[in-house]
Protein backbone atom coordinates (compact mmCIF):
# COMPACT_ATOMS: atom_id res chain seq x y z
CA UNK A 1 0.00 0.00 0.00
CA UNK A 2 1.28 3.48 -0.79
CA UNK A 3 1.54 6.36 1.61
CA UNK A 4 -1.41 8.34 0.27
CA UNK A 5 -3.72 5.50 1.25
CA UNK A 6 -2.78 5.84 4.90
CA UNK A 7 -3.09 9.63 4.81
CA UNK A 8 -6.53 9.32 3.25
CA UNK A 9 -7.46 6.79 5.89
CA UNK A 10 -6.29 9.14 8.63
CA UNK A 11 -8.27 12.08 7.29
CA UNK A 12 -11.36 9.91 6.95
CA UNK A 13 -10.92 8.76 10.54
CA UNK A 14 -10.56 12.32 11.80
CA UNK A 15 -13.75 13.33 10.01
CA UNK A 16 -15.67 10.36 11.41
CA UNK A 17 -14.54 11.08 14.97
CA UNK A 18 -15.44 14.76 14.66
CA UNK A 19 -18.91 13.98 13.37
CA UNK A 20 -19.50 11.28 15.98
CA UNK A 21 -18.41 13.58 18.80
CA UNK A 22 -20.63 16.38 17.53
CA UNK A 23 -23.61 14.02 17.45
CA UNK A 24 -22.74 12.68 20.91
CA UNK A 25 -22.76 16.23 22.29
CA UNK A 26 -26.07 16.90 20.56
CA UNK A 27 -27.50 13.67 22.00
CA UNK A 28 -26.41 14.53 25.53
CA UNK A 29 -27.54 18.16 25.35
CA UNK A 30 -31.14 17.65 26.50
CA UNK A 31 -29.88 15.63 29.45
CA UNK A 32 -27.41 18.34 30.32
CA UNK A 33 -30.23 20.90 30.23
CA UNK A 34 -32.25 18.70 32.45
CA UNK A 35 -29.44 18.50 34.96
CA UNK A 36 -28.57 22.22 34.98
CA UNK A 37 -32.14 23.47 35.12
CA UNK A 38 -33.05 21.19 38.00
CA UNK A 39 -31.16 23.57 40.30
CA UNK A 40 -32.68 26.84 39.13
CA UNK A 41 -35.70 28.95 39.96
CA UNK A 42 -38.41 29.54 37.37
CA UNK A 43 -37.19 33.01 36.47
CA UNK A 44 -33.60 31.89 36.22
CA UNK A 45 -34.57 29.00 33.96
CA UNK A 46 -36.40 31.31 31.56
CA UNK A 47 -33.73 33.99 31.72
CA UNK A 48 -30.74 31.77 31.31
CA UNK A 49 -31.65 28.20 30.33
CA UNK A 50 -28.21 27.27 29.05
CA UNK A 51 -26.07 28.65 31.85
CA UNK A 52 -24.87 26.96 35.01
CA UNK A 53 -27.10 27.71 38.00
CA UNK A 54 -26.14 30.83 39.96
CA UNK A 55 -26.34 28.87 43.19
CA UNK A 56 -26.38 25.10 43.42
CA UNK A 57 -29.38 24.54 45.62
CA UNK A 58 -31.29 21.33 46.20
CA UNK A 59 -34.40 23.29 47.13
CA UNK A 60 -36.20 22.49 43.87
CA UNK A 61 -35.13 18.88 43.90
CA UNK A 62 -36.51 18.32 47.40
CA UNK A 63 -39.73 20.05 46.46
CA UNK A 64 -40.13 17.86 43.37
CA UNK A 65 -39.20 14.81 45.44
CA UNK A 66 -42.25 15.50 47.61
CA UNK A 67 -44.49 16.63 44.76
CA UNK A 68 -44.20 13.31 42.94
CA UNK A 69 -44.10 11.29 46.21
CA UNK A 70 -40.88 9.80 44.96
CA UNK A 71 -40.30 6.90 47.41
CA UNK A 72 -43.87 5.66 47.10
CA UNK A 73 -44.01 6.03 43.32
CA UNK A 74 -40.63 4.34 42.92
CA UNK A 75 -41.79 1.50 45.15
CA UNK A 76 -44.93 0.92 43.10
CA UNK A 77 -43.07 1.14 39.81
CA UNK A 78 -40.46 -1.38 40.95
CA UNK A 79 -43.15 -3.68 42.31
CA UNK A 80 -45.13 -3.59 39.08
CA UNK A 81 -42.08 -4.05 36.86
CA UNK A 82 -40.57 -6.89 38.91
CA UNK A 83 -43.80 -8.86 39.36
CA UNK A 84 -44.88 -8.60 35.76
CA UNK A 85 -41.41 -9.50 34.51
CA UNK A 86 -41.34 -12.59 36.72
CA UNK A 87 -44.71 -13.67 35.38
CA UNK A 88 -43.74 -12.98 31.77
CA UNK A 89 -40.50 -14.95 32.00
CA UNK A 90 -42.08 -17.85 33.87
CA UNK A 91 -45.18 -18.25 31.72
CA UNK A 92 -43.68 -17.51 28.33
CA UNK A 93 -40.64 -19.76 28.80
CA UNK A 94 -42.81 -22.69 29.85
CA UNK A 95 -45.25 -22.07 27.03
CA UNK A 96 -42.57 -21.47 24.41
CA UNK A 97 -40.77 -24.61 25.52
CA UNK A 98 -43.67 -27.01 25.48
CA UNK A 99 -45.12 -25.77 22.17
CA UNK A 100 -41.80 -26.42 20.45
CA UNK A 101 -41.31 -29.79 22.16
CA UNK A 102 -44.76 -31.19 21.50
CA UNK A 103 -45.16 -30.75 17.77
CA UNK A 104 -48.76 -30.92 16.67
CA UNK A 105 -51.38 -28.89 14.88
CA UNK A 106 -52.62 -27.43 18.12
CA UNK A 107 -49.20 -26.16 19.16
CA UNK A 108 -48.74 -24.52 15.75
CA UNK A 109 -52.12 -22.86 16.10
CA UNK A 110 -51.26 -21.56 19.57
CA UNK A 111 -47.92 -20.28 18.36
CA UNK A 112 -49.55 -18.43 15.45
CA UNK A 113 -52.18 -17.04 17.80
CA UNK A 114 -49.54 -15.44 20.00
CA UNK A 115 -47.48 -14.17 17.07
CA UNK A 116 -50.44 -12.62 15.26
CA UNK A 117 -51.51 -10.92 18.50
CA UNK A 118 -48.41 -8.76 18.13
CA UNK A 119 -50.25 -6.92 15.37
CA UNK A 120 -53.05 -5.80 17.70
CA UNK A 121 -52.40 -2.27 18.92
CA UNK A 122 -53.18 -1.56 22.53
CA UNK A 123 -55.87 0.95 21.52
CA UNK A 124 -57.93 -1.84 19.97
CA UNK A 125 -58.39 -3.57 23.32
CA UNK A 126 -58.04 -0.85 25.94
CA UNK A 127 -61.64 0.26 26.44
CA UNK A 128 -63.25 -3.18 26.80
CA UNK A 129 -60.26 -4.33 28.85
CA UNK A 130 -60.67 -1.44 31.29
CA UNK A 131 -64.35 -2.28 31.50
CA UNK A 132 -63.57 -5.90 32.35
CA UNK A 133 -60.94 -4.90 34.88
CA UNK A 134 -63.34 -2.51 36.54
CA UNK A 135 -65.97 -5.22 36.68
CA UNK A 136 -63.48 -7.68 38.19
CA UNK A 137 -62.32 -5.11 40.76
CA UNK A 138 -58.84 -5.12 39.24
CA UNK A 139 -58.32 -1.46 38.45
CA UNK A 140 -55.31 -1.39 40.74
CA UNK A 141 -51.65 -2.36 40.96
CA UNK A 142 -52.50 -6.07 40.92
CA UNK A 143 -54.58 -5.70 37.76
CA UNK A 144 -51.82 -3.68 36.17
CA UNK A 145 -49.35 -6.51 36.80
CA UNK A 146 -51.73 -9.02 35.21
CA UNK A 147 -52.20 -6.82 32.15
CA UNK A 148 -48.48 -6.23 31.65
CA UNK A 149 -47.91 -9.97 31.95
CA UNK A 150 -50.56 -10.55 29.29
CA UNK A 151 -49.24 -7.94 26.88
CA UNK A 152 -45.64 -9.07 27.31
CA UNK A 153 -46.35 -12.71 26.43
CA UNK A 154 -46.56 -12.62 22.64
CA UNK A 155 -43.11 -11.29 21.90
CA UNK A 156 -41.55 -13.37 24.70
CA UNK A 157 -43.11 -16.65 23.58
CA UNK A 158 -41.99 -15.85 20.06
CA UNK A 159 -38.40 -15.28 21.24
CA UNK A 160 -38.29 -18.33 23.51
CA UNK A 161 -39.76 -20.79 21.05
CA UNK A 162 -37.41 -19.53 18.34
CA UNK A 163 -34.51 -20.42 20.59
CA UNK A 164 -35.85 -23.72 21.93
CA UNK A 165 -36.11 -24.95 18.36
CA UNK A 166 -32.33 -24.80 18.12
CA UNK A 167 -31.56 -26.93 21.18
CA UNK A 168 -31.95 -30.70 20.93
CA UNK A 169 -33.89 -32.44 23.66
CA UNK A 170 -31.40 -35.22 24.33
CA UNK A 171 -30.42 -33.67 27.66
CA UNK A 172 -34.02 -33.50 28.71
CA UNK A 173 -34.50 -37.18 27.88
CA UNK A 174 -31.48 -38.09 30.00
CA UNK A 175 -32.73 -36.04 32.95
CA UNK A 176 -36.07 -37.73 32.71
CA UNK A 177 -34.51 -41.18 32.76
CA UNK A 178 -32.58 -40.10 35.86
CA UNK A 179 -35.93 -39.56 37.53
CA UNK A 180 -36.32 -35.79 37.46
CA UNK A 181 -39.88 -34.53 37.22
CA UNK A 182 -40.90 -32.05 34.58
CA UNK A 183 -40.49 -28.91 36.70
CA UNK A 184 -37.10 -29.97 38.02
CA UNK A 185 -36.02 -30.77 34.52
CA UNK A 186 -37.23 -27.42 33.23
CA UNK A 187 -35.85 -25.16 35.93
CA UNK A 188 -32.51 -26.88 36.49
CA UNK A 189 -31.64 -28.08 33.02
CA UNK A 190 -33.62 -26.28 30.32
CA UNK A 191 -34.01 -22.81 31.80
CA UNK A 192 -30.27 -22.19 32.41
CA UNK A 193 -29.64 -22.95 28.73
CA UNK A 194 -31.75 -20.02 27.59
CA UNK A 195 -30.28 -17.35 29.87
CA UNK A 196 -29.46 -15.17 26.87
CA UNK A 197 -33.05 -15.04 25.69
CA UNK A 198 -34.25 -14.44 29.23
CA UNK A 199 -32.05 -11.33 29.38
CA UNK A 200 -33.53 -10.12 26.09
CA UNK A 201 -37.07 -10.78 27.29
CA UNK A 202 -36.40 -8.95 30.56
CA UNK A 203 -34.89 -5.92 28.87
CA UNK A 204 -37.35 -5.50 26.02
CA UNK A 205 -40.32 -5.84 28.36
CA UNK A 206 -38.73 -3.97 31.25
CA UNK A 207 -37.92 -0.87 29.20
CA UNK A 208 -41.48 -0.68 27.99
CA UNK A 209 -43.17 -1.39 31.31
CA UNK A 210 -41.01 1.06 33.24
CA UNK A 211 -41.67 3.97 30.90
CA UNK A 212 -45.28 3.19 30.02
CA UNK A 213 -47.74 5.99 30.50
CA UNK A 214 -51.06 4.95 28.98
CA UNK A 215 -51.83 1.73 30.83
CA UNK A 216 -51.19 3.16 34.33
CA UNK A 217 -53.11 6.29 33.31
CA UNK A 218 -56.16 4.25 32.37
CA UNK A 219 -55.88 1.82 35.26
CA UNK A 220 -54.75 3.89 38.21
CA UNK A 221 -55.77 7.38 37.10
CA UNK A 222 -55.70 9.81 39.97
CA UNK A 223 -55.66 7.15 42.69
CA UNK A 224 -53.07 7.20 45.49
CA UNK A 225 -50.92 4.48 44.03
CA UNK A 226 -49.30 6.06 41.00
CA UNK A 227 -46.25 4.97 39.06
CA UNK A 228 -43.34 7.36 38.50
CA UNK A 229 -44.39 8.27 34.97
CA UNK A 230 -47.95 8.88 36.13
CA UNK A 231 -46.83 11.09 39.04
CA UNK A 232 -44.78 13.08 36.60
CA UNK A 233 -47.70 13.40 34.22
CA UNK A 234 -50.04 14.72 36.90
CA UNK A 235 -47.39 17.04 38.34
CA UNK A 236 -47.15 18.67 34.92
CA UNK A 237 -50.85 18.63 34.07
CA UNK A 238 -52.28 19.94 37.31
CA UNK A 239 -49.83 22.76 37.74
CA UNK A 240 -49.57 23.54 34.05
CA UNK A 241 -52.83 25.41 33.68
CA UNK A 242 -51.14 28.75 34.15
CA UNK A 243 -48.00 28.18 32.12
CA UNK A 244 -45.40 25.54 32.77
CA UNK A 245 -43.77 25.50 36.21
CA UNK A 246 -40.38 24.47 34.89
CA UNK A 247 -38.79 24.77 38.33
CA UNK A 248 -40.94 21.80 39.33
CA UNK A 249 -40.91 19.86 36.07
CA UNK A 250 -37.16 19.75 35.51
CA UNK A 251 -36.21 18.35 38.92
CA UNK A 252 -39.20 15.99 38.80
CA UNK A 253 -38.12 14.60 35.44
CA UNK A 254 -34.54 14.33 36.66
CA UNK A 255 -35.52 12.39 39.78
CA UNK A 256 -37.78 10.09 37.83
CA UNK A 257 -35.19 9.15 35.20
CA UNK A 258 -32.28 8.64 37.58
CA UNK A 259 -33.20 5.05 38.55
CA UNK A 260 -33.31 4.02 34.89
CA UNK A 261 -29.98 5.72 34.14
CA UNK A 262 -28.35 3.89 37.04
CA UNK A 263 -29.76 0.56 35.92
CA UNK A 264 -28.66 1.22 32.36
CA UNK A 265 -25.11 2.21 33.26
CA UNK A 266 -24.64 -0.96 35.29
CA UNK A 267 -26.28 -3.33 32.85
CA UNK A 268 -25.57 -1.63 29.53
CA UNK A 269 -23.69 -4.65 28.22
CA UNK A 270 -26.89 -6.65 28.57
CA UNK A 271 -29.02 -3.91 27.05
CA UNK A 272 -26.89 -3.78 23.93
CA UNK A 273 -26.88 -7.57 23.65
CA UNK A 274 -30.57 -7.85 24.47
CA UNK A 275 -31.71 -5.38 21.86
CA UNK A 276 -29.53 -6.78 19.08
CA UNK A 277 -30.40 -10.38 19.93
CA UNK A 278 -34.10 -9.58 20.11
CA UNK A 279 -33.94 -8.08 16.66
CA UNK A 280 -32.04 -10.94 15.06
CA UNK A 281 -34.35 -13.57 16.51
CA UNK A 282 -37.41 -11.82 15.20
CA UNK B 1 -40.63 -38.34 24.64
CA UNK B 2 -43.37 -36.76 22.49
CA UNK B 3 -45.95 -38.50 24.64
CA UNK B 4 -44.38 -37.19 27.80
CA UNK B 5 -44.54 -33.59 26.59
CA UNK B 6 -48.11 -34.11 25.46
CA UNK B 7 -49.10 -35.20 28.94
CA UNK B 8 -47.93 -31.86 30.35
CA UNK B 9 -48.82 -29.73 27.36
CA UNK B 10 -52.08 -28.20 28.53
CA UNK B 11 -50.94 -27.61 32.08
CA UNK B 12 -47.83 -25.73 30.98
CA UNK B 13 -49.50 -23.51 28.43
CA UNK B 14 -52.50 -22.85 30.68
CA UNK B 15 -51.22 -19.71 32.48
CA UNK B 16 -50.20 -18.09 29.20
CA UNK B 17 -53.43 -19.02 27.50
CA UNK B 18 -55.55 -17.69 30.37
CA UNK B 19 -53.71 -14.37 30.39
CA UNK B 20 -53.86 -14.18 26.63
CA UNK B 21 -57.61 -14.71 26.57
CA UNK B 22 -58.42 -12.34 29.39
CA UNK B 23 -56.08 -9.53 28.46
CA UNK B 24 -56.03 -9.66 24.66
CA UNK B 25 -58.39 -12.08 22.91
CA UNK B 26 -61.63 -11.44 24.79
CA UNK B 27 -61.27 -7.63 24.96
CA UNK B 28 -60.38 -7.64 21.26
CA UNK B 29 -63.47 -9.64 20.28
CA UNK B 30 -65.71 -7.73 22.67
CA UNK B 31 -64.27 -4.44 21.42
CA UNK B 32 -64.91 -5.34 17.80
CA UNK B 33 -68.51 -6.24 18.67
CA UNK B 34 -68.97 -3.05 20.68
CA UNK B 35 -67.78 -0.97 17.74
CA UNK B 36 -71.13 -1.80 16.12
CA UNK B 37 -73.13 -0.53 19.08
CA UNK B 38 -73.89 2.76 20.79
CA UNK B 39 -71.68 1.85 23.72
CA UNK B 40 -71.12 4.58 26.30
CA UNK B 41 -68.32 2.98 28.30
CA UNK B 42 -70.32 1.88 31.31
CA UNK B 43 -73.70 1.34 29.72
CA UNK B 44 -75.42 1.00 26.34
CA UNK B 45 -77.45 3.89 24.96
CA UNK B 46 -80.17 1.46 23.88
CA UNK B 47 -80.45 -0.17 27.30
CA UNK B 48 -78.91 -3.51 26.40
CA UNK B 49 -76.23 -4.74 24.03
CA UNK B 50 -78.71 -6.14 21.51
CA UNK B 51 -80.90 -3.04 21.49
CA UNK B 52 -77.93 -0.76 20.89
CA UNK B 53 -76.84 -2.27 17.61
CA UNK B 54 -76.11 0.53 15.13
CA UNK B 55 -74.53 -1.40 12.24
CA UNK B 56 -71.75 0.55 10.61
CA UNK B 57 -73.01 3.78 12.16
CA UNK B 58 -69.91 4.29 14.29
CA UNK B 59 -67.65 3.65 11.33
CA UNK B 60 -69.54 6.20 9.25
CA UNK B 61 -69.31 8.64 12.15
CA UNK B 62 -65.59 8.00 12.45
CA UNK B 63 -64.92 8.59 8.78
CA UNK B 64 -67.02 11.73 8.69
CA UNK B 65 -65.28 13.13 11.77
CA UNK B 66 -62.82 15.72 10.53
CA UNK B 67 -60.59 15.32 13.56
CA UNK B 68 -60.28 11.58 13.01
CA UNK B 69 -59.47 11.95 9.31
CA UNK B 70 -56.98 14.67 10.17
CA UNK B 71 -55.31 12.44 12.75
CA UNK B 72 -55.04 9.66 10.15
CA UNK B 73 -53.38 11.96 7.63
CA UNK B 74 -51.21 13.55 10.29
CA UNK B 75 -50.09 10.15 11.58
CA UNK B 76 -49.29 8.95 8.06
CA UNK B 77 -47.20 12.04 7.31
CA UNK B 78 -45.40 11.77 10.63
CA UNK B 79 -44.76 8.06 10.08
CA UNK B 80 -43.37 8.67 6.60
CA UNK B 81 -41.00 11.36 7.82
CA UNK B 82 -39.97 9.53 10.99
CA UNK B 83 -39.35 6.17 9.32
CA UNK B 84 -37.11 7.72 6.66
CA UNK B 85 -35.26 9.96 9.12
CA UNK B 86 -34.72 7.34 11.82
CA UNK B 87 -33.57 4.75 9.31
CA UNK B 88 -31.07 7.04 7.59
CA UNK B 89 -29.67 8.39 10.85
CA UNK B 90 -29.43 4.94 12.43
CA UNK B 91 -27.73 3.56 9.32
CA UNK B 92 -25.29 6.47 9.26
CA UNK B 93 -24.47 5.94 12.96
CA UNK B 94 -23.84 2.24 12.45
CA UNK B 95 -21.68 2.75 9.35
CA UNK B 96 -19.56 5.34 11.14
CA UNK B 97 -19.15 3.16 14.22
CA UNK B 98 -18.30 0.21 12.00
CA UNK B 99 -15.43 2.19 10.53
CA UNK B 100 -13.63 3.09 13.73
CA UNK B 101 -11.81 1.01 16.30
CA UNK B 102 -11.40 3.09 19.44
CA UNK B 103 -14.33 4.37 21.49
CA UNK B 104 -17.07 2.37 19.78
CA UNK B 105 -18.55 1.39 23.14
CA UNK B 106 -18.82 4.90 24.53
CA UNK B 107 -20.48 6.33 21.40
CA UNK B 108 -22.88 3.39 21.29
CA UNK B 109 -23.84 3.96 24.92
CA UNK B 110 -24.44 7.68 24.41
CA UNK B 111 -26.53 7.20 21.28
CA UNK B 112 -28.63 4.52 22.94
CA UNK B 113 -29.15 6.37 26.22
CA UNK B 114 -32.15 8.57 25.18
CA UNK B 115 -34.09 5.42 24.45
CA UNK B 116 -34.04 4.44 28.10
CA UNK B 117 -35.59 7.61 29.35
CA UNK B 118 -39.24 7.42 28.46
CA UNK B 119 -41.17 9.43 25.91
CA UNK B 120 -43.21 11.36 28.43
CA UNK B 121 -40.38 12.47 30.72
CA UNK B 122 -38.05 13.52 27.94
CA UNK B 123 -40.99 14.94 26.00
CA UNK B 124 -41.40 17.54 28.73
CA UNK B 125 -37.75 18.48 28.42
CA UNK B 126 -38.06 18.74 24.64
CA UNK B 127 -41.14 20.88 25.01
CA UNK B 128 -38.96 23.31 26.94
CA UNK B 129 -36.23 23.08 24.32
CA UNK B 130 -38.66 23.91 21.52
CA UNK B 131 -40.51 26.62 23.44
CA UNK B 132 -37.61 28.38 25.09
CA UNK B 133 -34.25 27.29 23.74
CA UNK B 134 -35.18 27.08 20.03
CA UNK B 135 -37.58 29.99 20.11
CA UNK B 136 -35.83 32.52 22.31
CA UNK B 137 -32.17 31.67 22.03
CA UNK B 138 -30.96 29.60 19.10
CA UNK B 139 -33.20 30.67 16.26
CA UNK B 140 -34.55 34.04 17.35
CA UNK B 141 -33.73 37.16 15.27
CA UNK B 142 -30.74 37.91 17.51
CA UNK B 143 -29.81 34.30 18.17
CA UNK B 144 -27.37 31.86 16.60
CA UNK B 145 -29.11 32.19 13.26
CA UNK B 146 -32.59 33.38 12.52
CA UNK B 147 -34.94 30.59 11.40
CA UNK B 148 -38.59 31.37 11.84
CA UNK B 149 -39.53 27.80 10.97
CA UNK B 150 -37.71 26.46 14.04
CA UNK B 151 -39.45 28.85 16.42
CA UNK B 152 -42.71 28.11 18.26
CA UNK B 153 -42.63 24.58 16.90
CA UNK B 154 -45.11 23.24 19.42
CA UNK B 155 -47.75 25.80 18.49
CA UNK B 156 -48.31 25.04 14.84
CA UNK B 157 -49.71 21.95 13.16
CA UNK B 158 -46.99 21.57 10.52
CA UNK B 159 -44.07 22.61 12.69
CA UNK B 160 -45.18 20.29 15.50
CA UNK B 161 -44.90 17.37 13.10
CA UNK B 162 -41.25 18.19 12.58
CA UNK B 163 -40.78 18.75 16.29
CA UNK B 164 -42.05 15.20 16.81
CA UNK B 165 -39.67 13.91 14.16
CA UNK B 166 -36.72 15.76 15.70
CA UNK B 167 -37.48 14.34 19.10
CA UNK B 168 -38.16 10.76 18.03
CA UNK B 169 -35.04 10.63 15.86
CA UNK B 170 -33.08 11.76 18.90
CA UNK B 171 -34.76 9.11 20.99
CA UNK B 172 -34.88 6.00 18.81
CA UNK B 173 -32.06 6.27 16.26
CA UNK B 174 -29.68 4.78 18.83
CA UNK B 175 -31.88 1.75 19.31
CA UNK B 176 -32.18 1.07 15.59
CA UNK B 177 -28.44 1.67 15.25
CA UNK B 178 -27.80 -1.39 17.46
CA UNK B 179 -29.81 -3.54 15.06
CA UNK B 180 -27.91 -2.22 12.06
CA UNK B 181 -24.58 -2.77 13.83
CA UNK B 182 -25.35 -6.42 14.47
CA UNK B 183 -26.45 -6.70 10.85
CA UNK B 184 -23.19 -5.19 9.62
CA UNK B 185 -21.19 -7.50 11.85
CA UNK B 186 -22.79 -10.54 10.28
CA UNK B 187 -21.56 -9.62 6.78
CA UNK B 188 -18.43 -11.69 6.04
CA UNK B 189 -15.35 -9.52 5.52
CA UNK B 190 -14.02 -11.51 2.56
CA UNK B 191 -16.93 -10.27 0.46
CA UNK B 192 -15.57 -6.74 0.79
CA UNK B 193 -12.09 -7.91 -0.06
CA UNK B 194 -13.39 -9.67 -3.15
CA UNK B 195 -15.30 -6.58 -4.20
CA UNK B 196 -12.25 -4.41 -3.62
CA UNK B 197 -10.03 -6.67 -5.70
CA UNK B 198 -12.63 -6.50 -8.45
CA UNK B 199 -12.17 -2.74 -8.36
CA UNK B 200 -15.35 -1.64 -6.60
CA UNK B 201 -15.08 1.73 -4.81
CA UNK B 202 -16.60 2.47 -1.43
CA UNK B 203 -19.91 3.73 -2.87
CA UNK B 204 -20.26 0.73 -5.13
CA UNK B 205 -19.31 -1.61 -2.27
CA UNK B 206 -22.02 -0.07 -0.13
CA UNK B 207 -24.77 -0.48 -2.73
CA UNK B 208 -23.67 -3.83 -4.12
CA UNK B 209 -22.45 -5.62 -1.00
CA UNK B 210 -23.48 -3.92 2.23
CA UNK B 211 -27.02 -2.91 1.43
CA UNK B 212 -28.26 -6.19 -0.12
CA UNK B 213 -26.77 -8.20 2.75
CA UNK B 214 -28.18 -5.80 5.28
CA UNK B 215 -31.74 -6.31 4.08
CA UNK B 216 -32.74 -8.60 6.99
CA UNK B 217 -31.83 -5.79 9.41
CA UNK B 218 -33.61 -3.26 7.22
CA UNK B 219 -36.74 -5.41 7.43
CA UNK B 220 -36.60 -5.43 11.21
CA UNK B 221 -35.84 -1.74 11.57
CA UNK B 222 -38.57 -0.77 9.11
CA UNK B 223 -41.02 -3.01 10.90
CA UNK B 224 -40.16 -1.55 14.30
CA UNK B 225 -40.08 2.10 13.23
CA UNK B 226 -43.30 1.78 11.25
CA UNK B 227 -45.12 0.20 14.16
CA UNK B 228 -43.64 2.57 16.75
CA UNK B 229 -44.38 5.68 14.68
CA UNK B 230 -47.93 4.67 13.92
CA UNK B 231 -48.63 3.95 17.58
CA UNK B 232 -46.74 6.95 18.97
CA UNK B 233 -48.49 8.50 21.95
CA UNK B 234 -46.28 9.61 24.85
CA UNK B 235 -44.24 12.16 22.89
CA UNK B 236 -47.41 13.51 21.34
CA UNK B 237 -48.96 14.00 24.78
CA UNK B 238 -45.83 15.60 26.19
CA UNK B 239 -45.01 18.00 23.35
CA UNK B 240 -48.40 19.42 22.37
CA UNK B 241 -51.01 17.27 24.10
CA UNK B 242 -52.84 17.31 20.78
CA UNK B 243 -53.40 21.06 20.77
CA UNK B 244 -53.15 23.02 17.50
CA UNK B 245 -54.54 20.03 15.57
CA UNK B 246 -51.60 17.82 16.35
CA UNK B 247 -53.32 14.66 17.51
CA UNK B 248 -51.82 11.46 16.23
CA UNK B 249 -54.28 8.62 15.86
CA UNK B 250 -53.49 6.97 19.21
CA UNK B 251 -54.23 10.21 21.03
CA UNK B 252 -57.33 10.83 18.89
CA UNK B 253 -58.82 7.48 19.98
CA UNK B 254 -58.13 8.46 23.58
CA UNK B 255 -59.70 11.91 23.18
CA UNK B 256 -62.76 10.92 21.09
CA UNK B 257 -64.34 9.79 24.32
CA UNK B 258 -63.90 13.20 25.94
CA UNK B 259 -64.85 15.15 22.81
CA UNK B 260 -68.42 13.94 23.02
CA UNK B 261 -71.06 14.07 25.73
CA UNK B 262 -72.19 11.49 26.59
CA UNK B 263 -68.79 9.81 26.02
CA UNK B 264 -68.95 8.06 22.68
CA UNK B 265 -67.05 4.85 23.37
CA UNK B 266 -68.74 3.12 20.43
CA UNK B 267 -67.16 5.48 17.92
CA UNK B 268 -63.82 5.48 19.74
CA UNK B 269 -63.87 1.68 19.51
CA UNK B 270 -64.70 1.83 15.80
CA UNK B 271 -61.70 4.13 15.34
CA UNK B 272 -59.58 1.63 17.25
CA UNK B 273 -60.70 -1.20 14.95
CA UNK B 274 -59.84 0.91 11.90
CA UNK B 275 -56.48 1.62 13.51
CA UNK B 276 -55.89 -2.11 14.02
CA UNK B 277 -56.70 -2.90 10.39
CA UNK B 278 -54.29 -0.22 9.15
CA UNK B 279 -51.47 -1.34 11.45
CA UNK B 280 -51.95 -5.00 10.53
CA UNK B 281 -52.13 -4.41 6.78
CA UNK B 282 -49.11 -2.10 6.70
CA UNK B 283 -47.00 -4.44 8.83
CA UNK B 284 -47.83 -7.56 6.83
CA UNK B 285 -47.36 -5.80 3.51
CA UNK B 286 -44.06 -4.30 4.57
CA UNK B 287 -42.68 -7.59 5.87
CA UNK B 288 -43.64 -9.46 2.72
CA UNK B 289 -42.09 -6.81 0.46
CA UNK B 290 -38.77 -6.54 2.26
CA UNK B 291 -38.53 -10.31 2.72
CA UNK B 292 -38.51 -10.64 -1.04
CA UNK B 293 -35.61 -8.21 -1.28
CA UNK B 294 -33.40 -10.20 1.08
CA UNK B 295 -30.59 -12.12 -0.58
CA UNK B 296 -28.93 -15.37 0.37
CA UNK B 297 -25.20 -15.83 0.45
Amino acid sequence: MDKSFFIKRKIANAIIYTVLTAIAVYTLMPMLFLLLNSFKSQSEIIRNPLAFPEVWTTEYLTRAFDAISFPRALGYTVLIAVCSLVLIVLFSSLCGWVITRYKSKISTVIYLLFVSAMLIPFQAVMYPLMNMMDWAGLKNIFGLIIMYAGFGLSLSIFLYSGFFKTIPYGVEEAALIDGANIFRMFFFIVFPLVKGITVTVLILNGMWIWNDYLLPYLTLGTSESKTLVLELFYAKMTSGQFGNPWELIFPAVLISVIPMIIVFLFLQKYFVKGVSAGAIKS
Amino acid sequence: MEKYYRKWFWLLIMPSMLLFFFVIAIPFIVGTLYSFTSWRGTYFAGGSFLNSFVGFGNYIKAFSDERFIHSLVYTSLYTLAAVVAINLVALAFSLMLNNIKKGVGIYRTIFFLPNMLGGLAMGFVWQFIFQVVYTEILFSPDGLFHAEFLRYMTQNTTKALFALVIMTVWQSAGYMMLIYISGLNSIPGDLYEAAQIDGAGPVRRFFKVTLPLLMPSVTIVLFLTLANSFKLLDQNVALTNGNFNTRLIALQILRTVQDNTPPDYGTAQAQAVIFFVIVAVISLFQVSVTRRKEVEY
